[in-house]
C-alpha cells in the first residue's frame, strides 16, 4: 500500500476486520485514523473506536486477532466501498470492533467493577439492614434520677403508667365529675 | 458505579437511626432540655410490647419550670404539624389557660403499617409543673389504645 487513500483504508479496515492485518498495515491504520483532518464519514466510526481503543493506534498481535476472527462471526463489511452514511453500521457491529488485546483487559476491568458493585451492595444492604434487626430486638430499661434500672418490669410499669395516665385525661376529669356530684 | 454509591448513600442518610429521631422532641428524650438526672425515663422495645400491638414505647416524665415547660410544650407543637391529620381518628388535644395540656397526636408513618405516636401531658402545681412525654410506634391504631390504656 503506497498510497493511502480511503479506498486503501477501507481494504485495510476489512483485513483488519478479518484478522489479517499486519503491524505495518495496522501502524498505517492508526496514523491516517487518527490523523487525518477529513475523514470521509462513514471512515469516522472507525477513527473514533481506534481513539477508544489505542489512544494512539491499536496493535493487537496477528494470534490474538486470528483468536477473534474464530470467535466471533464476520462483522458485516458491507460499508467497505460503499461510502455512505454508516451511523447505523456502527451501533449494530460496534461490539465488534473491540480490540483483542484490550478485550481480555475490558473483561477484567469489568469483572473487577461487577465485583466491587456487588460489594458496595452488600455492604450498604448490611448498614440498612442493622439498625432495623437493632430496633426489633426486645429491651426493657428504665432510669430513675440518673440510675439505669435493668428491670424489665419497672421499665414496662414505668411506660404503661405514663400511657394510662394520659389516656384517662378526659375519663379522670369525668370520674371527679361524678364523684363530686355524687356527694 | 459512582451513581449507585450516591443513591445508595442518600437512601442511608435518609433513613431515621432511632426511633423518634428526626421529631424535635428528641431532644427532650436525650436529656437536653431537661437535665437527665431530673428524668425518669422508660424504654421498652420488642416482645413486651406484642400485647399491644407496639414495638416501642419510650416514655419521660420529669417535673420543671414554666421556662422548661415552654420550650418542651414548643417543640411537640413543632412536630404535631407532621400529624396525620385532625380527626378524632388521629388526634386527642386539649389547651388550658394558653397552654397545652394534654394531647396524643398521630404522626406519618415511617413504614407503611407502622403507626408512630407523640403524647403529651402537663400537671400543674404552684410553679411546677409535672410534664409526660410519649413516644410510641406499632401497629396498634389510636382506638386500640385507648381501648387498653383508657382507665374505666
Amino acid at each position: 500500500m503506497n498510497k493511502v487513500t480511503p479506498e486503501n483504508i477501507r481494504l485495510l479496515l476489512t483485513r483488519y476486520l478479518d484478522g489479517e492485518s499486519t503491524q505495518e498495515e495496522l501502524q498505517e491504520l492508526g496514523e491516517y485514523l487518527g490523523h487525518a483532518d477529513r475523514l470521509p464519514a462513514d471512515l469516522m466510526p472507525y477513527a473514533q473506536m481506534f481513539a477508544l481503543l489505542g489512544e494512539t493506534q491499536p496493535t493487537p498481535s496477528v494470534q490474538a486477532l486470528d483468536r477473534l476472527a474464530a470467535d466471533r462471526p464476520s462483522p458485516d463489511l458491507s460499508l467497505v466501498g460503499r461510502g455512505a452514511d454508516t451511523n447505523g453500521g456502527l451501533a449494530g457491529n460496534k461490539s465488534n470492533y473491540s480490540s483483542p488485546c484490550k478485550g481480555e483487559a475490558g473483561r477484567g476491568s469489568h469483572r473487577l467493577g461487577l465485583l466491587l458493585a456487588a460489594a458496595c451492595i452488600a455492604a450498604f444492604a448490611f448498614i440498612l439492614l442493622a439498625p432495623l434487626r437493632l430496633e426489633e430486638e426486645s429491651m426493657a430499661v428504665a432510669y430513675v434520677d440518673g440510675k439505669k434500672l435493668d428491670d424489665k418490669q419497672a421499665a414496662m410499669r414505668m411506660g404503661q403508667e405514663a400511657l394510662q395516665e394520659i389516656f384517662s385525661n378526659g375519663n379522670q376529669e369525668e370520674q371527679l365529675s361524678n364523684i363530686f356530684n355524687g356527694l | 458505579m459512582k451513581q449507585l454509591l450516591i443513591t445508595l448513600v442518600a437512601i442511608v442518610a435518609a433513613l431515621p437511626l432511632s426511633a423518634q429521631k428526626g421529631l424535635r422532641i428528641d431532644e427532650v428524650f436525650k436529656g437536653n432540655i431537661v437535665n437527665e438526672l431530673a428524668l425518669q425515663e422508660s424504654l421498652v422495645k420488642g416482645e413486651s410490647l406484642e400485647p399491644f400491638k407496639l414495638k416501642v414505647l419510650h416514655t419521660v416524665k420529669f417535673t420543671t419550670s414554666s421556662t422548661q415547660r415552654d420550650r418542651v410544650e414548643a417543640l411537640f407543637e413543632e412536630d404535631m404539624k407532621g400529624r396525620l391529620s385532625d380527626d378524632d381518628e388521629n388526634l386527642e388535644l386539649e389547651y388550658r389557660d394558653g397552654h397545652l395540656y394534654y394531647a396524643i397526636v398521630q404522626i406519618a408513618d415511617i413504614r407503611k403499617g407502622l403507626h408512630r405516636y407523640i403524647c403529651y401531658q402537663s400537671r400543674t402545681n404552684m410553679a411546677e409543673h409535672t410534664i409526660t412525654l410519649v413516644y410510641m410506634e406499632g401497629k396498634a391504631s389510636l382506638a386500640d389504645l385507648r381501648k387498653t390504656f383508657k382507665k374505666k
